[in-house]
């Protein structure tokens, strides 16, 4: 039998997301390192990141509740096989932490790096605290990472 | 009246971790099993209902690839992207309504096409969770994470599912395993490790679904249930499968079952990591003489998106090997982060 021929195909393209108007204040806030929730005004559960729209009780979201840079770490992992930033092209390695967390304010959790890859050193109920980028631009990775609070 | 759904035919690849024909031929393998197994040919087909996921297989619209070998041209046709077990949902819907007496459900992937986990991240959030790199995988080890959170045991155990079900699989992805290997296997997202993970591999999976009209023969599919969770990791109790529990509780009332009185002698669960099985037993709350996973699950071996109907052609087999006739077979299938989304079939081999 012939030697099955397999053909490689790489596809370069980008594509551009309009934020939503929730997603753009919260990135507005993010570059002046400030955290904000969406309260429902149904459930009174303040939606980290924010939303436009509750999920539970189909209520439009618009009251803006302040949350503070530190919180609760609810889950975490640490990732040991590396993976390709979609927005740099980049590839990251292992280890580094991932976590669930809890800011003081809200009601759901944020996911994001954690500075600590030790297993050793990580805990569901630690407290945390963000670490910001220096160049802050108004993205999610402003927060550069979160600290384990001592 | 509602018709009466029978399990017709059924057919599928074997999985492998790279099969090396395209698309279309590892689906027109696996469709002509089925249409033979059912007794039938193309032109008894009056509806096709197809399940592929587009990322997966690297072109838009990825049902293209198929028109022609699922017999789809000049024939309604319906894509699903999720588990080939919604599929089967929606060709069972076709049904019962009376609008057609027979449907093919096809679904297909080949993970070794592409690098499947960082294809999940593009089913993240694209402002706040893709950017970071948080894939399926990432997202499961924060959910293992959370159980085994006061339960020192919860890695041994899990070790132990999966070794168990790679065991007693014919072929596994994965080479059998002993418990302590499994535990000092690579580290992939802790708590998770490789060999609690299920392996990916490529097939295709075809089931001829027939209305009673038409004389088929064959287990009934009864009832179906599917819930849908928040996408958002941060908005979701990932401690349990709620959404499995509302999905079986649909299930039951479309087969016209009390939820609490409802046994199963099979259980075929779509468990992608070993943790997910312990999820699936506490939310479905099996009796413990119910048979789980008899082929080894997709722990043993794993086909995205073919995974629940490979699930299907496992507990139809199992249902018409049975002795009696008459036993009752629950068929699970997820799909997204997590299992976000969940889907369950209920089988009879006869009405009981």
């Amino acid at each position: 039998m012939n030697e099955r021929i397999s053909v490689d195909v790489e596809m370069r393209q980008s594509w551009r997301y309009a934020s939503g108007a929730a997603m753009e204040r919260f990135c507005e806030g993010l570059r002046n390192k400030r955290i904000e929730a969406l309260r429902c005004e149904g459930c009174g559960r303040r939606y980290l990141p924010p939303r436009p729209f509750c999920g539970n009780c189909h209520l439009h979201l618009s009251h803006w509740v302040p949350v503070a840079q530190e919180g609760v770490l609810e889950a975490w992992t640490v990732v040991c096989l590396p993976f390709l930033d979609g927005r740099t092209g980049t590839v990251r390695n292992g280890p580094y932490g991932m976590g669930l967390v809890r800011l003081d304010g809200a009601d759901t959790t944020l996911n994001h790096y954690l500075a600590e890859t030790d297993p050793s050193r990580l805990a569901v109920g630690l407290r945390v605290r963000a670490a910001w980028r220096d160049d802050l631009r108004g993205a999610i990775d402003d927060i550069l990472h979160f600290e384990v609070m001592q | 009246m509602r018709h009466q759904v029978i399990i017709a035919g059924l057919g599928d690849t074997e999985s492998a971790l790279e099969d090396s024909r395209s698309i279309p031929e590892m689906v027109l393998a696996a469709v002509q099993t089925a249409l033979a197994d059912a007794g039938i040919d193309y032109g008894a087909i009056d509806s096709v209902v197809t399940a592929s996921v587009d990322l997966f297989d690297g072109i838009t619209a990825s049902n293209i690839a198929v028109t022609e070998v699922v017999g789809a041209v000049m024939k309604p046709e319906t894509r699903i992207s999720a588990d080939g077990l919604a599929a089967i949902a929606h060709g069972a819907c076709q049904i019962w309504s009376g609008a057609y007496e027979t449907v093919l459900v096809v679904a297909h992937a080949k993970t070794s096409m592409a690098r499947y986990q960082e294809l999940t991240q593009w089913a993240m959030d694209p402002i706040h969770v893709q950017p970071l790199g948080v894939d399926f995988l990432t997202c499961a080890g924060l959910q293992a994470r959370l159980l085994a959170h006061g339960d020192a045991g919860a890695d041994r155990r899990w070790a132990q599912i999966a070794a168990d079900r790679r065991g007693r699989a014919s072929r596994p992805l994965a080479p059998a395993s002993s418990v302590e290997e499994i535990l000092a296997s690579k580290p992939v997202a802790l708590p998770l490790r490789q060999g609690m993970c299920a392996p990916m591999g490529d097939g295709a999976c075809a089931i001829v679904l027939r209305g009673a009209a038409t004389g088929a023969q064959g287990p009934v599919l009864r009832g179906i249930g599917y819930d849908l969770e928040p996408h958002a990791l941060g908005d979701r109790d990932l401690t349990h499968w709620h959404g499995l529990e509302r999905a079986l509780q649909r299930a039951c009332k479309t087969a016209e079952l009390q939820r609490a009185y409802a046994h199963f002698d099979f259980a075929e669960p779509s468990c992608l990591f070993a943790h997910e099985e312990e999820l699936f037993t506490a939310a479905v709350k099996l009796r413990e003489d119910t048979e789980i996973s008899a082929d080894g699950g997709l722990l043993a071996a794993c086909v995205p998106v073919v995974a629940g109907m490979s699930r299907l052609a496992t507990a139809t087999r199992q249902l018409r090997g049975a002795e009696d006739g008459g036993r009752r077979a629950l068929v699970h299938g997820t799909w997204g982060p997590v299992a976000q989304g969940q889907v369950v079939a209920i089988l009879e081999g006869t009405p009981l």
